[in-house]
């Protein structure tokens, strides 16, 4: 036998039916208007811990970014004023080599000694430029100028590190040492930068054999290798420009990567939810029509 | 042989039986709205034959002579095995339902994933450790941090006290439900009520159909609360089993006892509501892994931040998770040089470790149960409409058939008036033609 379909039957489900298609359009609905198919974790508990992990990747690659930028226009102050440190070697070894010729007078070299020391002076002065405040050759000491205008050629700062994250686990130092190019002046006797320059200055303003002596030697030889060391520092303050450069790019890429792959799994794909949407849309309107046919007839309409 | 008039009382009980069973079918159609209306039908019997003497008829022997119809009964139509089943399903859709309500809550409380989501926060929260670490000498830098930490720690509270407040709902709604005057108290009377006006009119050997359909009803409300179950007294009324205790039991003076303490897992929606409210519930659950989670985070920063605690070291809960560093007291690096920055970029290469896992391995572990409460409850409530649809195809009023039936008994009703009519005309020729010849 058949099952009997009874009035209130076929009313509730044509009203169950009619639920459930408003329930997944007002679904679908939700999808299309904030465009994610992830609301909640149950809609997707795998899909969820997927885009919290991707989420937080992401905030961190965009931290990294940030910090890589920093650490750059921190590393270009750097090679800036080295590059001025340069210049400033260039000129001295000019003099040096004129002073060091026996056609100048006492007095021109008195005068080339005056120069040798204010570019001394302005050595001292690249060394203290500051990138937001801060020295950037100071070591971890940053609130301290590393070697202070008119005051002793010793060094100020501390031999730190300071360094700043650029990926996961990486972390790039970002400051020079200017120490090991400067040193610690006459005092010290280290044979540096500074200590070169003061001597230079000395044997311009001495007038012995030996002055003129160590102008053409030990002076020259000094010299040149503290350009060495000079162009060492610039060299490898480059590679590590060039290096956060790298990260960079990677760093955008990675996120790019990761946006793409939240994308995939939170968001909601509009093409397909919005076939659904018109399928379901279409469903509805049919169990509307069907079910005001199904509810309305009866045997009442047939009897007189 | 029978009287002249014997015809006319077989029809008058034709035209009366008719009129009653248009009476049921009356009722019926008027009930076919009725939420726990079950269809009724008048039973229709001979009546006791005439017996025919012996020797009377042509054989010899005896004869049994109709003598018309009557109502034996108007019965119930109603298959109590379906009841049970519905009862069984609707514990269940009780239980996933109540259940399914607590887990929504939850995952409402937690808001992932959004940007205001813990997640999104601890993810500021590194972000602000490594501006920090770029920024070592920089005050506004550190109170940025310590302002984010703050409300990092706000939001741990919050979705704290939230879980705290789902699991006391929880408890709430069920010592409504079984308090003074709450549903089981409420529905327990009124079967205690029923069961004795339904035993009175069997006594009196009447079927109280409607007082039935009534008792089943509650029976089903109760179903859906507590595990159910039903034992005819003998008399028709019912002894009623619900959730581990007799609740209602006719031979108690009051017919039913209430209150009194439930057993351990008493089923249905109490039960749920029950194990929600519990220690052991999934509200109170989360809430200790999410104490699990601020520990974890106090213990990773405090252990690197080594010169004062940056977390209080006595909140390590969510709900007590505090920070006491201040601007001042950020320790940015190991050493007292103003450009260290060791600690605070150790801080930060916490992003992504076991803070992070163990908090997103908890959201997921929520949408897990919450979907499988989800579609427990689906999976019930088409249970539950299936049964119900094979209860309505037994019990439920079709019109089309009421109609029909009110057709038939018309008919029927029409024809033993013309039947008393024809009795009326033979009597007429009795009567008023017979003996008058030459008249």
């Amino acid at each position: 036998m058949s099952m009997r379909v009874t009035t209130l039957m076929s009313s509730r489900a044509t009203l169950r039916d009619l639920n459930e298609g408003l329930g997944r359009l007002a679904r679908l609905q939700g999808q299309l208007s904030s465009g994610k198919q992830i609301t909640r974790p149950s809609d997707d508990p795998y899909g969820t811990s997927r885009a919290l992990a991707l989420r937080g990747e992401l905030g961190g690659l965009d931290q990294f970014q940030r910090n890589v930028n920093d650490g750059t226009g921190w590393l270009n102050t750097c090679d800036t004023a080295l590059g001025q440190m340069s210049d400033v070697l260039g000129r001295v070894r000019e003099l040096l080599v004129q002073g060091g010729n026996d056609t100048a007078g006492p007095a021109e070299r008195s005068a080339m000694a005056d120069e040798i020391d204010q570019l001394a002076e302005s050595l001292k002065q690249e060394a203290d430029v500051q990138y937001g405040g801060r020295y950037v050759f100071a070591g971890t000491a940053t609130d301290t100028a590393p070697y202070p205008l008119g005051g002793v050629d010793r060094y100020q700062g501390d031999a730190g590190t300071i360094t700043r994250a650029i990926g996961p686990q990486v972390e790039l130092p970002i400051n020079a040492d200017i120490h090991q190019l400067l040193g610690d002046g006459q005092p010290a006797a280290d044979d540096l930068l500074l200590n070169t320059l003061r001597d230079i200055s000395d044997h311009l303003r001495g007038s012995t054999p030996a002055d003129a002596a160590a102008l053409r030697g030990t002076d020259l030889q000094r010299l040149d290798a503290s350009v060495d060391v000079l162009n060492g520092i610039r060299a490898d303050v480059g590679a590590r420009t060039n290096r956060l450069a790298v990260a960079s790019a990677r760093l955008s890429g990675l996120a790019v990567d990761a946006t793409r792959l939240l994308s995939d799994v939170e968001d909601a794909d509009m093409a397909q939810t919005i076939t659904e949407y018109t399928t379901q849309q279409a469903a509805y309107s049919a169990a509307l029509k069907a079910g005001a046919n199904i509810v309305q007839s009866s045997l009442l309409d047939f009897l007189h | 042989m029978t009287s002249a008039f014997f015809g006319l009382q077989t029809s008058l009980r034709g035209l009366l039986t008719q009129q009653q069973a248009l009476d049921v079918t009356g009722h019926n159609i008027a009930n076919a709205n009725t939420a726990g209306y079950s269809r009724q039908e008048a039973v229709l019997e001979p009546t006791r034959p005439y017996i025919v003497p012996s020797n009377s008829v042509n054989t010899g022997a005896g004869a049994q002579l109709g003598s018309g119809v009557d109502v034996a009964a108007i019965r119930r139509i109603r298959d109590q095995f379906l009841d049970l089943q519905y009862r069984a399903q609707q514990m269940s859709l009780g239980d996933a339902t109540a259940r399914t309500g607590s887990l929504d809550n939850i995952e409402g409380a937690f808001a992932e994933p959004t940007d205001d989501g813990l997640a999104a926060q601890l993810s500021r929260f590194w972000d602000a450790w490594s501006d920090v670490a770029n920024a070592p000498e920089n005050v506004g830098a550190r109170a940025a941090l310590v302002t984010t930490a703050q409300t990092l720690t706000a939001s741990f509270r919050t979705i704290s006290d939230q879980l705290t407040a789902i699991a006391q709902q929880a408890q709430d709604e069920y010592d409504a439900i079984t308090g003074t005057s709450g549903d089981v108290e409420n529905i327990a009377s009124e079967l205690a009520g029923l069961n004795r006006a339904i035993g009175d009119a069997v006594f009196r050997g009447q079927e109280p159909n409607d007082l039935m359909d009534r008792r089943d009803q509650l029976v089903d409300r109760l179903a859906q609360l507590a595990q159910v179950s039903v034992t005819d007294t003998g008399d028709s009324r019912w002894r009623i089993d619900f959730g581990g205790v007799t609740l209602v039991d006719p031979s108690t003076p009051t017919g039913y006892t209430w209150p009194q303490t439930l057993g351990r897992t008493p089923g249905g929606k109490l039960g749920a509501l029950l194990e929600l409210a519990s220690a052991s519930g999934p509200a109170l659950t989360y809430r200790s892994q999410l104490d699990g989670v601020a520990t974890d985070l106090v213990r990773a920063v405090n252990t690197l931040h080594t010169s004062t605690p940056f977390f209080d070291t006595a909140g390590t809960t969510a709900a007590t998770i505090a920070v006491v560093a201040t601007a001042a007291t950020v320790q940015t690096g190991s050493g007292t040089a103003s450009g260290e920055n060791d600690v605070a970029q150790a801080i930060a290469r916490l992003r992504g470790g076991s803070t992070d896992q163990l908090y997103q391995a908890l959201v997921a572990r929520i949408g897990t149960e919450s979907q499988a409460a989800v579609r427990a409850q689906s999976t019930a409530q088409s249970l539950v409409d299936a049964i119900e649809d094979r209860r309505q195809s037994v019990a439920g009023v079709s019109l089309d058939e009421e109609m029909t039936n009110l057709i038939r008994f018309q008919r029927g009703y029409q024809a033993s008036a013309r039947t008393m009519t024809t009795i009326d005309e033979l009597l007429d020729t009795l009567v008023n033609r017979t003996g008058r010849v030459g008249l």
